[in-house]
């Protein structure tokens, strides 16, 4: 697995709104089932000293750090102030942010990352479902139900789509060591290149299912990346049919000046000698084929 | 959202960039009304449709005139159509005295995550072609976020021999960029003249996600049932297909109308509801697509850990739509849910394949 496992603790940044509070209590029934740390501390400003499921909220992250063993951040904060709580968090010296977050401003998301890696943070999402290794740990809303243990790791830039795939995927006896939601956004942290390095450091995943759409061209890196690095990649790319200048649900989502339309990067995919699946279904078959 | 011509110059000149002197004027107004500022330009103008298209110049939407044939121009360009778009409102600025055309364009680069600066010696025209034709003539350049502003290697480095106002003008466009949550900030031509630098055109688009801090309230670039599907928290583009299309999440959905197209149909819309599709949330997206004329079928598909599918069920029956729906749900209370289904007439198929297999057929 990547990124996470069982003894990473866990600090939920907007803890008392409705679906950070929702998710502390997904994360901690999953972390209970699987033996594994959880979420230690919640922050919401101005919160601090209240309880969540249990779970104590501090005020600031520094706060939470100081009384909590936490490594890792799930942030469900609104998108006008998550940038500056992805800050805050790579301040306190929280290695890794996922960024569940959605509608956070492109220029906020920028300065963001670049902040958080001058810190030695590193930030999934924004805009993201979050990261599941099953059996070890889950930091996000991932439904950890459709997931089970194995070998494929699975990057995504979608949400649903990803729970779809894993669906199919455990349903023809394909388990999963990690799944990684990287986001929709225009700009994100953890990219299909930096997701593939830490695949290929890991001794439990033998081969990739590379989730991509429209907009873009951060799938031909990962896949490039993969080559380089032997690692098997099995790839789908949604939004064949969407026209372009319109943004299809995702911010990222976007053919723009003729670039990043789906169809162009499943040709150039294919080029590089990527197996790209043209319907989800057949995603299990050819990854199969490497296991 | 994309900012006008004329809107994006009043921006830039509150941040010093230097635009031609001008005016702009509406489709109703009377030519005695504005007579008087036509007048101050000059006796050469360019006349100037205010229409949101790329290659504007090339389909007709920029007129040279005088001020002899200056009413004879806007009345024409008034009653025309540039690329399809209904003219009503035109700029109209001094012919300025043109020494020599750049090209400047500031967008954000999603691999290096920085703003990225693209400058050449040779402006207004399509920059893709400059490209081609000249690579050289072409220059890029990143810019660290976190700084306030463009370092002066890198103006020397984008603008060359060029006058140094001009990289002072590319750091003035960054700050617009930057301060107003741009996309893209993009001046073509940027041109010199014996009176100095100017902006003799304007390109910008505003991220959507930062509206609410540019002090814009309304997003023009949607369609009236966009806007209505927006204000649900709904994802909604219109296609020009039968088959209408609900699912939750942008990649899922996207997926569904792709399979539509590759099973041989056409998709009438992308309709993502987002998380947490309850019964009234759904009842209203079936609604929405129902009184889409077009619309003969309706395909729903919701996969969810936490999406209740008897509420979702409940919601396509509250619906009472006249089209057939072809459902597929998973998650939690399934069972329930196509117990609703069924009692209503309604089908619940298992796969996302099976649903769209079903509307294709349903409609060839």
């Amino acid at each position: 697995m990547i990124y996470a496992d069982k003894t990473t603790g866990v600090i939920v940044q907007g803890a008392t709104g409705r679906q950070g509070s929702f998710h502390i209590q997904l994360m901690n029934q999953y972390a209970g089932s699987v033996g594994g740390t959880g979420v230690v501390a919640g922050v919401t400003p101005g919160k601090g000293g209240s309880l969540v499921h249990g779970i104590p909220v501090y005020s600031s992250v520094s706060d939470a750090m100081d009384n909590h063993e936490a490594t890792a951040a799930v942030l469900f904060v609104p998108g006008p102030a998550a940038g500056d709580s992805i800050m805050e968090a790579a301040d306190a010296g929280i290695e890794l942010v996922v960024a569940v977050t959605e509608h956070i401003p492109v220029h906020d998301v920028m300065r963001a990352t670049a902040y958080a890696d001058a810190k030695g943070c590193r930030v999934i999402g924004p805009n993201c479902p979050g990261i599941l290794s099953p059996g070890e740990c889950s930091l996000g809303i991932m439904p950890s139900h459709l997931y089970r243990r194995g070998d494929v790791g699975v990057i995504s830039r979608s949400g649903t789509l990803t729970y779809e795939v894993v669906h199919e995927l455990s349903r023809a006896g394909i388990g999963q060591s990690t799944v990684v939601g990287i986001g929709g956004d225009p700009v994100i942290g953890q990219t299909f290149v930096d997701v593939i390095d830490q695949f290929s450091e890991d001794p439990l995943t033998k081969a990739v299912v590379l989730l991509g759409e429209l907009g873009g061209n951060l799938e031909e890196d990962g896949a490039l990346r993969a080559e380089e690095k032997d690692i098997p990649v099995v790839a789908f790319i949604a939004g064949t049919s969407a026209p372009p200048e319109k943004r299809m649900g995702h911010a990222g989502a976007i053919v723009s000046g003729g670039e990043g339309d789906a169809r162009t990067k499943i040709r150039r995919l294919k080029e590089n000698g990527v197996p790209v699946a043209s319907r989800l279904s057949e995603i299990p078959p050819m990854i199969k084929h490497y296991l | 959202m994309k900012i006008l011509e004329h809107e994006a110059k009043v921006i830039f000149k509150q941040s010093s960039i230097r635009i031609p002197k001008g005016c702009i004027i509406g489709k109703e107004d009377e030519f005695k009304s504005y007579q008087k500022k036509l007048a101050e330009l000059g006796p050469d103008i360019v006349v100037k449709a205010q229409v949101d298209i790329g290659g504007r110049g090339k389909a007709g939407g920029v007129r040279m005139a005088t001020q002899e044939t200056a009413r004879e121009t806007i009345e024409d360009l008034f009653s025309k159509k540039i690329a399809g778009l209904p003219v009503t409102r035109l700029l109209i600025e001094e012919r300025l005295g043109i020494l020599h055309e750049y090209y400047v364009s500031i967008t954000i680069d999603r691999a290096a995550k920085m703003p990225v600066i693209l400058f050449a010696d040779t402006g207004g025209v399509d920059i893709e072609e400059t490209a081609k034709k000249n690579p050289a003539a072409l220059r890029r350049a990143y810019v660290y976020p976190l700084l306030s502003d463009v370092p002066q290697y890198i103006r020397r480095y984008l603008t060359g021999s060029a006058p140094s106002e001009i990289g002072e003008t590319i750091n003035r466009l960054y700050l617009v960029f930057m301060a107003h949550d741009a996309l893209l900030a993009e001046i073509n031509p940027l041109v010199t003249t014996n009176e100095g630098v100017y902006a003799a055109d304007a390109k910008l688009i505003i991220d959507d996600n930062a509206l609410y801090r540019q002090g814009i309230k309304e997003n023009r670039d949607l369609t009236g049932r966009e806007r209505l599907a927006e204000e649900q928290g709904f994802s909604f583009v219109e296609l020009d297909g039968t088959i209408g299309v609900i699912g939750n999440g942008a990649g899922l959905t996207m997926a569904t109308v792709d399979l539509i197209t590759n099973s041989g149909g056409r998709a009438a819309n992308f309709l993502d509801v987002g998380g947490g599709a309850s019964r009234d949330r759904v009842s209203y997206a079936v609604r929405m697509l129902g009184e889409i004329p077009r619309v003969a079928v309706i395909v729903v598909n919701l996969l969810g850990g936490i999406t209740r599918c008897d509420e979702v069920a409940q919601g396509i029956v509250d619906a009472g739509v006249t089209q057939k729906i072809y459902v597929r749900l998973a998650g939690t209370n399934e069972e329930e849910g196509r117990k609703i289904l069924s009692e209503h007439g309604y089908e619940m198929l298992d796969t996302m394949e099976e649903v769209v297999t079903a509307a294709v057929r349903a409609v060839s």
